[in-house]
């Protein structure tokens, strides 16, 4: 026998049975195929707000198209429709003065939760409810009608979760996609800070957040660094951890020790930075400005992006510092040779180009063999360090001083002539005549150290870094012959140093 | 031509709009033109993701936003400069309220064009009230007025299934941030303080004001979260006033019996406040055919497609020759409409006031659904704006202009 409840429902299937992208999509297609089956006025869309008890209006279809709209119906005033309509999954309206059905749809939405680092999946119950209107009111809808009605609502549902589950994959296809391309930009990447702003605009970009910062901080995690953000415009900013207010430093402590930490009401996500122990920084990303609620399935994604972050992060720590110890000697925390060379060629390169001045001084400390023999190699250290630390706090910030060996260190002094060099030498030279060994070595009698000091400069003395540096140090030798403790510039000793 | 429009005229509005660009067709034929409706919250929210459009996600070239949405569209760098794109674009005969708000805020660079605007007002039936007062402009000048007036006609109409005395004006059908600038202003706050570097929704002034407004929920004057349909207007005799931003004139013109009049919102303070809210036209930077866009903009500030719109939509007109042709048409709008444009205030055009008022928006439907609950107080409602204020001062640290 033909059965043609089972035939109606079969069509209405059939015209849902294609893939969609998202629930609006899907809504578009089922709610002009309901009023057509039911010939109603209009069907409405709602979602179910469980927590406040409220039916939001999402999308309304009327004859001619659907669009969405928007309206808020609290049911808590009426308890008995509730209980039919939770019930039986349908009810009539109470209110409307022409026929009017509510029907419940109830589908299930694919979730994900963060338990530790552990991902796992979930199907999250949902609930929405349809109203389907009659605007004539000798058209009310028969109890034939209403089974049909609950019928077809459970094929949406069905497809709803269907649509849901697509969704849901696509998404996370989407986020590995952009995660992947950010991870890849990140590893081609040759400096660590353009890695770092190429991956927060990728991320605004991909998650469309209205601002992404990186807050770098220090090892205990108890001092911001830097800060990089970008904001709603996609312009970069740098700032200094001085800079920040103060409320937004003790955010600090409550970040790392909360972990991470997904904050809905405020819009606003952090995700710390560890690697082991070390606090690396963290990454906030906040929506406060458009209010829109971030999606959990992005904050999980990029809690576990962060790791690869907080990890290429540390490891450009690592190399900042590495490199800095092979640059700066270990007891006078000067630059060493090798590093004073490359920036004396650099900058006598420099100055041939721009037609600029340069001077250099060449120093060693008197009698610092001597020194060493009497007092031992632990006050020649100290001699060492003293003269060093004098040296690194008389100059100025352009000046490049270095230890180029045993106890000679030379000076480069940009931009400087013969006579500015004078004054530089004549500091240098009574600061560190001020400097006494300490007097328990020696037996009570003042002794203080003294440097000898010889000076060249660019052009007049010399062509490129050799030549100066070998006037520089002829001078020195024709202090150091009789006139310690004292200073020379190349060219007025010149004819009594050359033969 | 991608054209995004919130749904002005309800269920009509695509309908209307298929009107409209009907009429610019017959003028640019070559000119393809899609209108897609979307609610205020959704554009909201697709606004800031314009910028970054997943794949295959459609933007628009042309769209319609509040006039106070014009400095974050620029700041957000969604909106284009409309005046590198025609510098003959000018502002020189758009009303003088509407002009402040096209401009990148600190340039003279136009980033909005308006499009129209409405203003609140109190509209009644005349043939309600004479049961109630003998002098309803009067009584209705006055917000205690108002509340009298309410309990009066409660009682007189109470045996009427599903009246009440107040229509809610709320396309949502619940309390309305925008019904509370009057009361606010009337009795001396306002969102922000006028050099706009803080903000005063925390203050007694302002929680006096939504007080005022939420009393006609409270009182049960106004019904709130209910469905729609089931709810009496004033034109079916189940209401008797209406406070709204629409004019609702040609509507209530085009029922007989019905004798609609209408009043400036009754005041708080010692003046009527009015609020006018401007609907401009924002050109998207990244949109395809901004060339249709643009001439879409220069033609919908014509004089006869301006009154035309303004008639379909029950708006105003937003420029100087318009305004004045669509208000003489009637004496009545003449009478009312421009004493309530003499009180009008509008919403500082700066980043963060769309943001402003989606937090209040957030507050003011808890509290809506608190009133249905029964569980509404108006400490818990002063502590949320306490809470507010503290996040509106920290946007404004960040968003300054």
């Amino acid at each position: 026998m033909f059965d043609k409840e089972a035939f109606t429902l079969f069509k209405f299937s059939k015209k849902l049975n294609q893939s969609f992208q998202n629930r609006r999509e899907l809504l578009d297609c089922a709610l002009p195929a309901l009023r057509d089956l039911f010939k109603l006025d209009r069907v409405y869309f709602f979602n179910w707000q469980q927590e406040r008890a409220l039916l939001s209006l999402n999308m309304m279809c009327k004859k001619e198209y659907c669009m969405d709209m928007q309206e808020d119906i609290s049911v808590l005033s009426e308890p008995d429709f509730l209980k039919t309509l939770l019930r039986d999954g349908i009810a009539d309206s109470t209110d409307l003065n022409y026929p009017a059905v509510y029907v419940l749809l109830r589908w299930k939405k694919p979730n994900m939760i963060l338990e530790g680092d552990e991902v796992r999946h979930v199907m999250k119950n949902s609930v929405g409810v349809l109203r389907l209107e009659r605007f004539r009111k000798n058209r009310l809808f028969t109890e034939a009608e209403k089974k049909m009605i609950k019928r077809v609502a459970e094929e949406i549902s069905h497809n709803l979760t269907n649509t849901e589950v697509d969704q849901a994959k696509n998404q996370r296809l989407n986020i590995s996609t952009a995660l992947n391309d950010l991870a890849t930009i990140f590893a081609s990447s040759l400096r660590l800070t353009d890695g770092l702003e190429l991956i927060l605009k990728g991320v605004q970009k991909y998650f469309r957040f209205d601002r992404v910062r990186l807050y770098q901080t220090n090892y205990d995690g108890t001092k911001i660094k830097s800060i990089l953000g970008i904001d709603i415009s996609g312009q970069v900013a740098r700032q200094t951890g001085e800079d920040l207010p103060e409320d937004e430093r003790s955010l600090l402590k409550e970040i790392f020790n909360s972990g991470a930490t997904y904050r809905t009401i405020n819009n606003v996500v952090y995700i710390p930075l560890k690697v082991q122990r070390n606090k690396v920084g963290f990454l906030t990303f906040d929506n406060l400005l458009s209010r829109r609620r971030i999606d959990y399935l992005d904050f999980v994604s990029l809690k576990q992006f962060s790791s690869q972050i907080a990890l290429a992060i540390d490891n450009a720590s690592l190399f900042e510092r590495v490199q800095e110890l092979s640059n700066y000697d270990e007891l006078t925390k000067l630059p060493v040779r090798r590093f004073f060379s490359e920036k004396f060629a650099e900058e006598i390169y420099r100055s041939k180009r721009f037609d600029l001045i340069l001077s250099i001084i060449v120093l060693d400390i008197d009698l610092f063999k001597q020194i060493n023999d009497t007092y031992g190699h632990q006050i020649g250290d100290w001699a060492l360090k003293e003269v060093s630390r004098v040296i690194r706090t008389s100059l100025r910030q352009t000046d490049f001083p270095c230890r180029y060996g045993g106890d000679e260190m030379v000076i480069m002094l940009p931009r400087t002539n013969d006579e500015e060099a004078k004054i530089i030498a004549k500091r240098l030279k009574e600061r560190i005549n001020d400097i006494a060994i300490p007097s328990r070595y020696t037996d009570g009698e003042r002794i203080t150290l003294s440097i000898s000091q010889g000076i060249a400069s660019f052009p007049q003395d010399g062509a490129n870094a050799t030549e100066l540096f070998e006037k520089a140090d002829k001078a020195l030798y024709w202090v150091k012959d009789g006139r310690r403790g004292t200073f020379a510039v190349y060219r007025e000793v010149a004819e009594e140093v050359e033969p | 031509m991608i054209l995004w429009v919130m749904p002005d005229s309800g269920a009509k509005t695509k309908a209307n709009y298929q009107k409209l660009v009907e009429r610019f067709q017959k003028e640019y034929p070559k000119a393809q033109v899609q209108v897609q409706v979307l609610t205020r919250n959704v554009l909201w929210k697709k606004i800031f993701m314009m910028r970054n459009p997943a794949a295959g996600e459609t933007i628009p070239d042309l769209l319609q936003i509040p006039h106070y949405w014009t400095a974050l569209m620029t700041r957000a760098g969604v909106a284009e400069n409309l005046s590198k794109l025609d510098p003959g674009l000018s502002l020189s005969s758009t009303l003088y309220p509407l002009r402040p708000h096209c401009y990148k805020p600190g340039t003279k660079d136009l980033y909005s064009y308006p499009w129209w605007f409405d203003m609140s007002a109190l509209h009644y039936r005349a043939d309600h009230l004479k049961f109630v007062t003998k002098n309803p402009q009067e009584e209705l000048s006055t917000w205690q007025g108002l509340l009298d007036v309410c309990e009066r006609l409660a009682g007189h109409f109470k045996d009427v299934e599903g009246y009440y005395p107040m229509q809610n004006g709320d396309w949502r059908g619940s309390l309305s941030t925008r019904s509370t600038f009057m009361e606010v202003w009337g009795r001396g706050a306002d969102l922000f303080t006028p050099d706009l570097t803080d903000t005063l929704i925390h203050t007694a002034p302002f929680k006096q004001g939504v007080k005022d407004y939420i009393e006609l929920a409270l009182k049960e004057y106004m019904p709130i979260l209910r469905e729609r349909g089931s709810l009496g207007t004033m034109l079916t005799g189940k209401a008797s006033m209406l406070l709204s931003r629409k004019q609702g004139i040609s509507s209530f013109e085009g029922r007989g019996g019905a004798r609609v009049k209408t009043l400036p919102v009754p005041r708080t303070g010692d003046q009527p406040q009015a609020y006018l809210s401007g609907m401009n036209l924002v050109i998207n930077a990244a949109g395809k055919d901004k060339e249709t866009a643009l001439e879409f903009i220069k033609w919908s500030a014509r004089a006869d497609n301006q009154v035309l719109y303004a008639t379909m939509m029950d708006v105003f007109p937003a420029f100087e020759d318009s305004f004045e042709q669509f208000i003489f048409s009637s004496s009545q709008r003449l009478q009312t409409y421009s004493g309530i444009l003499a009180s009008a205030r509008t919403l500082p055009n700066i980043t963060i006031t769309g943001t402003v008022i989606e937090i209040l928006n957030k507050i003011f439907a808890v509290s809506a659904t608190q009133i249905v609950e029964g569980r509404f107080t108006q400490a818990s409602l002063d502590i949320e704006l306490d809470r507010a204020a503290k996040e509106v001062q920290y946007l404004l640290s960040l968003y300054e202009g």
